[in-house]
Order: structure tokens, then C-alpha cells, then sequence
């Protein structure tokens, strides 16, 4: 193709004004095959270029035979699947390589072999553990029967705490141990009951301030007026003036450091 | 008349506990009150404000509500239970699950035939009241807030509930809802949140009166569903109301401690003018909260967060001053929460979660009257004794000897032994005690600690053997008089011969425990008495009533004695029976056998029988007077009733073997700063 546009370029370049057919070239461009690597283009064009700079157009153009091109396209053909072939096993390789980091990772998280088969030989026990909780956790505290059932419960951790001596592991989901003497009886609705009670005449908004400022503002407006009542009950709010006492100490004594 | 050493007891952080609900009854004129921590107690209202029963606390139990119908008391609380109580046995008869999670409110209608309860849930929940319990009947329409107060119209047929941000008024027979009372929200901040209708009051001409949490009482036409008039009393919530029988009279209680009347009257004294509803009287009695109420025939009763019971005549209805139109306050229990080992100087300590044993201070100084002696052994804590399970403790007890020691609540009795070897104590619980021990109402030790005397049901009691470690029951006191009361005093004579118990039905028996048999009962006096003692030597027993009367009656001749038919006579002076509080402990000096301690909560006497009894003209209070007269004129002055007022806010106060006084003080300021928070008033210049 190349060779065919080089030609035509050349044509009018040469002649300024019209443009002459010949029939003989037009053969010879028709046998010729398009040039295949890039190459190849390259050098044939300024090859060409240099030729129609230096020589008259009446040369005629190489000759390329068709074996030739057939060569060179079947080369490029080849040269293609090659790389797609190269890319795909790059590819391959990576994947390769990336499964085995995971596979190496996961090795080093697991436990030894020989305590992953002695946990395995205690599945029952852990079973039932779980399951007793998640029961316990959900019994009304009223019921006398609780008692028994606590001290069975107690026989249970303590078995299992036995079978596993040695070994600190977690237990799946969150599970805690207590006992349901401990918990209050109060249920949910009660407490939401409470709560709500609790919100609306303690809760924010309701203004609400200490019994030192109620008893200090009837000192002051009294009949016989007084001062607040921290100042007049020596026993009031010990723990703070104990505090205060403690901070001045240690303010006296950064004092006297610097000076010192 | 005697020095005495004092021990000044003020380790003793008796708390009280908040008032929660209260609920009149006029046929029998007793007031029941309801507090935080479960526990029921019965006012009688017609014999001076008697504390004359109480029935401790629960863990679980709590009350929201009280309600009277006929002489039946229910309660319902926040664990969704209603609950009947045995006043005769002071304890809960059944508790009734509603099923409609927690209960706010619990009121009758006035035929006395049905129950109606507010519910979390938003139900009205109706029960048939029968013979022996009572019976769900139907629920009303189910609403879609929770319902926080009722009211019954007096016919019977409607019902207003009060809601979050509305009223309601319910068709008792179709149970439909037929009006929807809309209340506005506070101003401001508050806006956001929902206005509580804390209470409501329907009256037979179909008003509705209403106060809510944004501090307004509104009322409303229950006829057309409309506001009629709005009065702001107050910032804060308006958290009780309770209506007069006549419904001329409606008191509102408020957060910030004032109780305000509004009365139906015509506003100006122009004719024909239409009677509304006015805002009259206010009062400021209570520090903190006010949460129940209750508007009887002739005062306004209420109780909040500061624990004070405050009764407050309303003086329209009185003719002239009198005691009985002054305001009372009720601040300390009726009855005894501390015990002294006589002869070993150690002191018990009640309280509903526990026991405290304490062992009294040493001092070797000397001085004159009204100094501080310096303390060579400071008084120290040996016991701190927790209850098992969740009843409170009912009463408890503490040998002379302090060798024993007993509690009761309302399922079980413990005694324990105690051993004190110089300064450790060990303390062994006896094992088995009788089946026939089930819970005693007050409990009591002869002064040989060799018995133990259990008031139990009606007005019997048990006695127990005790020997080393172990008690065995004796016998049974039976009173001849079949009276289901319960006893509520009980106290026995040194010498282990007399023990003589008294019932809320006014009733003294005397029984010989050496026989085992019932001695005497002295005549009923129409007063209940509040305080008993027997003389060691005499073995007379001096009562002292609700009404401030004394009477001394010997046992041994079952009569009274002269002298006191001489008071009886003669009258007690006029400020001794205008005091306001009963009591509660009487005691006797061995060394002068003519003395008699008393104490209530304001102060302290020693009535001195070979004195002559002051008239009506003498000065009563005429301690400082003597002190400052001289050696002769002093004998002419003297009267029976030696008075100090030293000491405030008395608990209790014993006289120790080694005649040293010990006096148990609450100072109200200590009770004060542990209450719950007050709301903040901003006051001009402070």
C-alpha cells in the first residue's frame, strides 16, 4: 500500500500540471504486495522519498515478489499469537503465585495439627455450653426452680473449664457468664416504665439542682441570715473539702519548690 | 432529780423513704400510703394520725397506685401486678398479673363493683371486684400511647384516662372511645416533648379537670370535648390532683413542692354570676416533689420526695384555733427502729435491708451539766447483718445481754447467737427453728434471755424456749377477745413474770408466762396506745396513747394505780397533750424507782411521781426557770414533768444499766441532703 501512495504522492509533485496515467505502473502496483512491518515502512519510505528526491519517476519501483509478503504477513500472524500466548501465561503465573501467599498465610494462622484433633475430640461439650447460656439468659428470675438449675449450670463450667486447662480460646458470637440470681428482676417493659419515669422528672429539661442549693438559699434568705451551707455544716460535703484541702497542700508546696 | 451521762447516738443513717401514692377512706378514716420502696403503711386519721400498721417492702414489688374499695386495699406498680392486701396479718393476700406490662394507675368506681387500671400498653383494663379476689372482666379500646392516669365519672358510665399529649374519655359499657381531649405542650424548650397528663379528676356535671407535665391545670367540658379554662401554676410538672367529696375543692400538687387549691366559685361578689372554677390557696409545705394526695373532709393530706407526711387543716372548717387545726407533720415512724442491750451497751439498728449492731463509745471524764466529755473508746460498728431474700425486715430484737438476736420479715423469722470475746464478735445462726415460726409481727426477749415472745396472727403469741444454741416452742398466747388485729406492742417484766402485748384494736393483754396463761386485760381506752413499760419493782405498767394520755395500772391488783387516777383527775397540763408527735419508748431509772423516761421526737421526760402534777396554770416548761432560782424557792416550783428539749429529732432513748442516757438523734438536715434533687428556683437577690 505504502509503495502505491508513495507514487501517487510523487506524480503531482513532479508534474505541476496535469497529471499523466500510465498503465504500466498501475500493473506493477497491483502485483505488488503491501510492505508489513512497520519497520520495513519506514526505511522503504525514506528509502522512496529519498529516491524521488534524487531520481526521476521514470524508474520503475522495486520489484517485491509474492512469496515475500506471504513470509512476512505469515510472520506478523505468528508474532501476535506469540505475545497473546506470553501475556496469558504472565497472567497465569501471577494467579499462580498469589493463591499460594494465601495458601501460606492461612497455614500460619491456624494452630498446630495436634491441638486442632484435641479440640476435635470435644465438640459435645463445647455444644452444650452455648446452648445453656442462651437459655439461662432468657428465664424469668421468679422461678423457684432457678436454683436447682443454677447449680447444675455451676457443674457444667466446671466441667468444661477442666477440659480445657490449657487453652484460651474464644467461643463463637458473644457469650458471657452469669449467674441469674445476680440480675435484677425487673424485665424490660419495667425498666423502659422506670426509665421513662425517671427521664421526665430527672431527665434533661427538667431544671433540677442540689439539696445544698435548696438548703443554702434558705440560710440566705432565712430569718436569720446565714451563709451557704457548706460553710455552716462542718460535715457537709466532706469528701470535697477533703479534696480541696489536698489540692491547696499541693499548690503551697509547687510554690515553695521554684523559690526554694 | 439526777445527773445523767449522755450518749449523743447520731450514727444512725436511718433513711426514709419517698412517698409514691395515697388513698383515703373516709367510711373507716384511715389514710394508706404507698412508698418507693413498696412498703404500705395505715394512718388512722380519727386517733391523732396513728401510724397504726405497716407492711414492709418488697425487692420486686413496687406501687404506683393505691386504692380503697370498701376496707379492701389494692395496690399496682411497674411489675404489672395488682396486689390485695391482709390488713389483718399485714401482709400481701394475692397478686393478680394484669398481663398489660406496667400498671400506672388503679382506681374504683364508687359503687365499689369494679376496678380500672392503666396500662403500658395503652389499655383500660376492667376487673369484677368479688368476695375474696378479684376477676378480669374486658379490656376498653386499646389506645396507642400508655395511660397514665384515670378517673371514673361518678355515675359510673365514662371513664377519662390521661395520656401523653391527650385525654381521653372512654363509654364504659360499648368500651368505644368517645372524646379526644387534645393538650397543648409547654412553651419553648419543652415543646419537643410530650406533655404527660399526669392526672385527671372527672366530676358529675361531666367536667374534666387535668394537670399535666407542663405545669398547667386545665379544665375541660367532657360533654362536647372542649377547654374551658387553662391555668399555668407552675415551670414545672403538676404531678397529683385529687378532688373534695362535695367537688367544690380541687388540690393540685407540683414538682416544685407547693399545693394549690382551686375552689367552684363565683369569682366576684356580684349576683348572678356564674360559678367557675378559682384558683384560691396556695401552700409551700414540702421541699421537694409532691406525689400524692388526697383532699379530705376537713384538711389537704400530702406526700412527696421529702418523705413528710404533712397533713394541713383547712381553717374555713374549724370554729377557732385549735391543736387540732394546726399543721402536722409526719416525719418519723410510730414505732421503735432501735433496740439497746442494756447490760452490755450495745445498740441495734433497723433497717428494711439490713441489721447494724453497734457497741457504744467510753468515756471516763467528768463535768458539769451541758459539756463534752472527750471519748476514750470511740463506738464501733461489730455487726453489719444483710437480709436473705427479698421481703424487708418487719421488726427485730436484741436480748439484755446482747447475747441474742432475732429478725423477721413477712416469710421468715432468723435468730442468731452472738458471742462477744473482748473485741470479737461471732455471731452463729440456731439452725431449726419451730415450724410454728413463720413470721412475727414484733418480737421481744425476757430480760433473762431465756425466751423469746413472737407476736404472730391475731393477736397471739408464741413462746419460744431458748437454751444454748438451740429454741424449742413452748405455747401459745391466746387473747380472749378473738381479735384478728394484729399486736403492735410488746414488752415484758424484769423479773420474767409479765408480758403484756396491745393490738391496733386498742386491746392490752396481760399474760402470766410463768402459767402461760392470760392475766388480765385492762379497760379499753378509745386511744391506741403508742408506748408500754413495766416497772421493774412495781410492776406497774405505764401506757401512753396516740392522744397523749398516761395511765398506769398495776398487775398485780388489776387496777389502776392512785396516782394514776390522780392524773386523770387533775387533767394533763394543755402542752403536754398539744404535742403533735406520739411516744414511742418508755423506760424506768432502777435506782429511783419513783422515775419515768419518756421520750417523742422533739423531747425528752422524766416524770417524777413523787412530785405533785402540774395545773393548768404552772408553767410547763419550767426547766431553765429553776435553774435559775435559788436552792429555796426551788421545792415550790417543782412539778412531775421535767422536761428537756435539748436533744432533736430523738429516735430512741434508753437508759443503760450504768444509768447512762443514750439518745438516738436523726438530725432532718441529714435526712434533707440525701433526698433526690429539688428543682432549681431562681429567688430574687441570691
Amino acid at each position: 500500500m505504502h509503495k502505491m501512495l508513495v507514487e501517487k504522492e510523487v506524480q503531482p509533485h513532479r508534474r505541476s500540471g496535469l497529471m499523466t496515467y500510465r498503465p504500466k505502473m498501475a500493473k506493477k502496483l497491483l502485483r505488488k504486495s503491501p510492505s508489513s512491518s512497520n519497520k520495513f515502512n519506514s526505511a522503504n519510505m525514506t528509502d522512496d522519498f529519498q529516491l524521488h528526491l534524487d531520481s526521476s519517476d521514470d524508474d520503475a519501483p522495486e520489484e517485491v515478489t509474492f512469496e515475500e509478503s506471504k513470509a512476512s504477513a505469515l510472520r506478523s500472524m505468528k508474532n501476535a499469537l506469540e505475545t497473546s500466548k506470553r501475556e496469558k501465561d504472565l497472567l497465569k503465573e501471577k494467579r499462580r503465585k498469589r493463591q499460594e501467599l494465601f495458601q501460606e498465610q492461612k497455614k500460619r494462622r491456624l494452630l498446630p495439627a495436634h491441638i486442632l484433633e484435641e479440640i476435635d475430640t470435644a465438640p459435645a461439650k463445647k455444644q452444650k455450653l452455648p446452648g445453656d447460656q442462651a437459655e439461662s439468659n432468657h428465664e424469668e428470675a421468679s422461678c423457684s426452680w432457678e436454683e436447682g438449675r443454677e447449680g447444675s449450670k455451676e457443674g457444667y463450667e466446671k466441667e468444661t473449664k477442666k477440659g480445657f486447662k490449657g487453652n484460651i480460646r474464644s467461643l463463637k458470637g458473644n457469650y458471657s457468664v452469669m449467674r441469674v440470681a445476680d440480675q435484677s428482676s425487673t424485665n424490660s417493659q419495667q425498666q423502659t416504665a422506670m426509665d421513662f419515669i425517671q427521664a421526665r422528672l430527672y431527665g434533661p429539661g427538667s431544671q433540677r439542682t442540689t439539696n445544698n442549693e435548696l438548703l443554702s438559699l434558705e440560710n440566705k434568705r432565712g430569718p436569720n441570715k446565714s451563709a451557704a451551707m457548706q460553710f455552716v455544716n462542718k460535715k457537709w460535703g466532706t469528701e470535697k473539702k477533703a479534696k480541696a484541702e489536698k489540692l491547696k497542700k499541693q499548690w503551697i508546696q509547687k510554690q515553695k519548690v521554684p523559690s526554694s | 432529780m439526777g445527773e445523767f451521762k449522755v450518749h449523743r447516738v447520731r450514727f444512725f443513717d436511718y433513711m426514709p423513704t419517698a412517698i409514691r401514692a395515697m388513698a383515703f377512706n373516709a367510711h373507716t378514716e384511715r389514710l394508706a400510703l404507698g412508698r418507693m420502696d413498696g412498703s404500705v403503711e395505715i394512718f388512722n386519721f380519727a386517733d391523732h394520725y396513728f401510724q397504726e400498721k405497716v407492711i414492709p417492702g418488697k425487692d420486686s414489688r413496687s406501687i404506683e397506685a393505691l386504692c380503697w374499695v370498701g376496707g379492701r386495699l389494692f395496690s399496682a406498680g411497674l411489675n404489672g401486678e395488682i396486689t390485695e392486701y391482709d390488713l389483718e396479718n399485714l401482709r400481701p393476700k394475692y397478686s393478680l398479673e394484669a398481663y398489660g406490662g406496667p400498671i400506672w394507675t388503679i382506681t374504683s368506681n364508687s359503687q365499689g363493683a369494679h376496678l380500672a387500671i392503666g396500662c403500658e400498653d395503652g389499655t383500660v383494663k376492667l376487673f369484677e371486684v368479688l368476695e375474696e379476689s378479684i376477676q378480669f372482666e374486658r379490656n376498653l379500646d386499646r389506645q396507642k400511647g400508655r395511660i397514665i392516669s384515670l378517673s371514673w365519672h361518678p355515675s359510673g358510665t365514662q371513664i377519662a384516662a390521661g395520656m401523653m399529649d391527650m385525654i381521653r374519655v372512654f363509654d364504659v359499657p360499648t368500651g368505644r372511645a368517645v372524646q379526644r381531649l387534645l393538650v397543648d405542650r409547654g412553651f419553648g424548650g419543652s415543646k419537643s416533648r410530650e406533655t404527660v397528663v399526669w392526672s385527671v379528676v372527672f366530676l358529675s356535671d361531666c367536667t374534666i379537670i387535668s394537670g399535666d407535665s407542663a405545669g398547667k391545670v386545665q379544665v375541660w367540658d367532657g360533654h362536647t370535648g372542649t377547654l374551658v379554662k387553662t391555668h399555668l401554676v407552675t415551670k414545672w410538672d403538676v404531678l397529683a390532683l385529687s378532688v373534695s367529696k362535695d367537688e367544690s375543692s380541687v388540690v393540685v400538687g407540683t414538682s416544685e413542692g407547693t399545693v394549690i387549691q382551686f375552689q367552684f366559685i363565683a369569682p366576684t361578689l356580684q349576683q348572678q354570676q356564674d360559678k367557675e372554677w378559682v384558683r384560691t390557696r396556695t401552700f409551700k409545705n414540702h421541699t421537694h416533689d409532691v406525689r400524692a394526695l388526697a383532699e379530705i373532709e376537713t384538711a389537704i393530706v400530702s406526700g412527696g420526695m421529702d418523705t413528710q407526711l404533712v397533713v394541713r387543716p383547712l381553717l374555713e372548717k374549724f370554729d377557732e384555733r385549735s391543736h387540732a387545726s394546726a399543721l402536722r407533720k409526719i416525719q418519723f415512724p410510730h414505732r421503735n427502729l432501735v433496740f439497746c442491750a442494756k447490760k452490755a451497751g450495745l445498740l441495734l439498728f433497723q433497717f428494711p435491708g439490713q441489721l447494724e449492731l453497734w457497741r457504744l463509745g467510753e468515756s471516763d471524764g467528768h463535768g458539769k451539766p451541758g459539756d463534752s466529755l472527750p471519748l476514750k473508746r470511740k463506738p464501733e460498728k461489730l455487726l453489719h447483718l444483710k437480709r436473705k431474700g427479698e421481703d424487708h425486715i418487719c421488726c427485730s430484737a436484741l436480748s439484755s445481754c446482747g447475747g441474742w438476736l432475732a429478725y423477721s420479715t413477712m416469710s421468715s423469722v432468723r435468730l442468731y447467737r452472738l458471742q462477744t470475746d473482748n473485741n470479737d464478735i461471732s455471731i452463729t445462726k440456731v439452725p431449726k427453728l419451730p415450724k410454728i415460726l413463720r413470721s412475727a409481727h414484733q418480737l421481744c426477749f425476757s430480760s433473762d434471755s431465756s425466751k423469746l415472745f413472737a407476736a404472730s396472727s391475731q393477736s397471739s403469741v408464741l413462746v419460744i424456749a431458748l437454751s444454748q444454741s438451740e429454741c424449742k416452742y413452748v405455747h401459745t398466747l391466746k387473747p380472749k377477745s378473738g381479735s384478728r388485729q394484729p399486736i403492735h406492742l410488746m414488752t415484758n417484766s424484769v423479773d420474767g413474770k409479765w408480758l403484756a402485748t396491745a393490738n391496733s384494736d386498742c386491746e392490752i393483754h396481760v399474760y402470766n408466762v410463768q402459767k402461760l396463761k392470760l392475766h388480765c386485760i385492762v379497760p379499753v381506752y378509745g386511744s391506741c396506745p403508742s408506748a408500754m413499760g413495766i416497772h421493774p419493782t412495781t410492776n406497774n405498767l405505764t401506757m401512753v396513747h396516740a392522744d397523749q394520755q398516761i395511765f398506769e395500772y398495776s398487775i398485780v391488783e388489776k387496777q389502776y394505780t392512785d396516782w394514776s387516777r390522780k392524773l386523770q383527775k387533775q387533767g394533763l397540763h394543755n402542752l403536754w397533750l398539744d404535742r403533735d408527735t406520739p411516744v414511742t419508748h418508755v423506760t424506768f431509772n432502777p435506782k429511783n424507782p419513783e422515775q419515768i423516761l419518756l421520750h417523742d421526737m422533739h423531747m425528752f421526760c422524766i416524770i417524777d411521781q413523787s412530785l405533785p402534777l402540774p395545773d393548768q396554770k404552772t408553767q410547763f416548761y419550767n426547766q431553765m426557770t429553776l435553774r435559775s432560782l435559788s436552792e429555796q424557792e426551788r421545792p415550790s416550783h417543782l412539778h412531775a414533768f421535767k422536761i428537756c428539749k435539748t436533744f432533736q429529732d430523738l429516735l430512741s432513748v434508753s437508759l443503760l444499766d450504768d444509768q447512762s442516757l443514750v439518745m438516738v438523734e436523726r438530725p432532718l438536715l441529714a435526712i434533707t441532703s440525701q433526698l433526690p434533687a429539688p428543682v432549681r428556683q431562681k429567688k430574687f437577690a441570691t
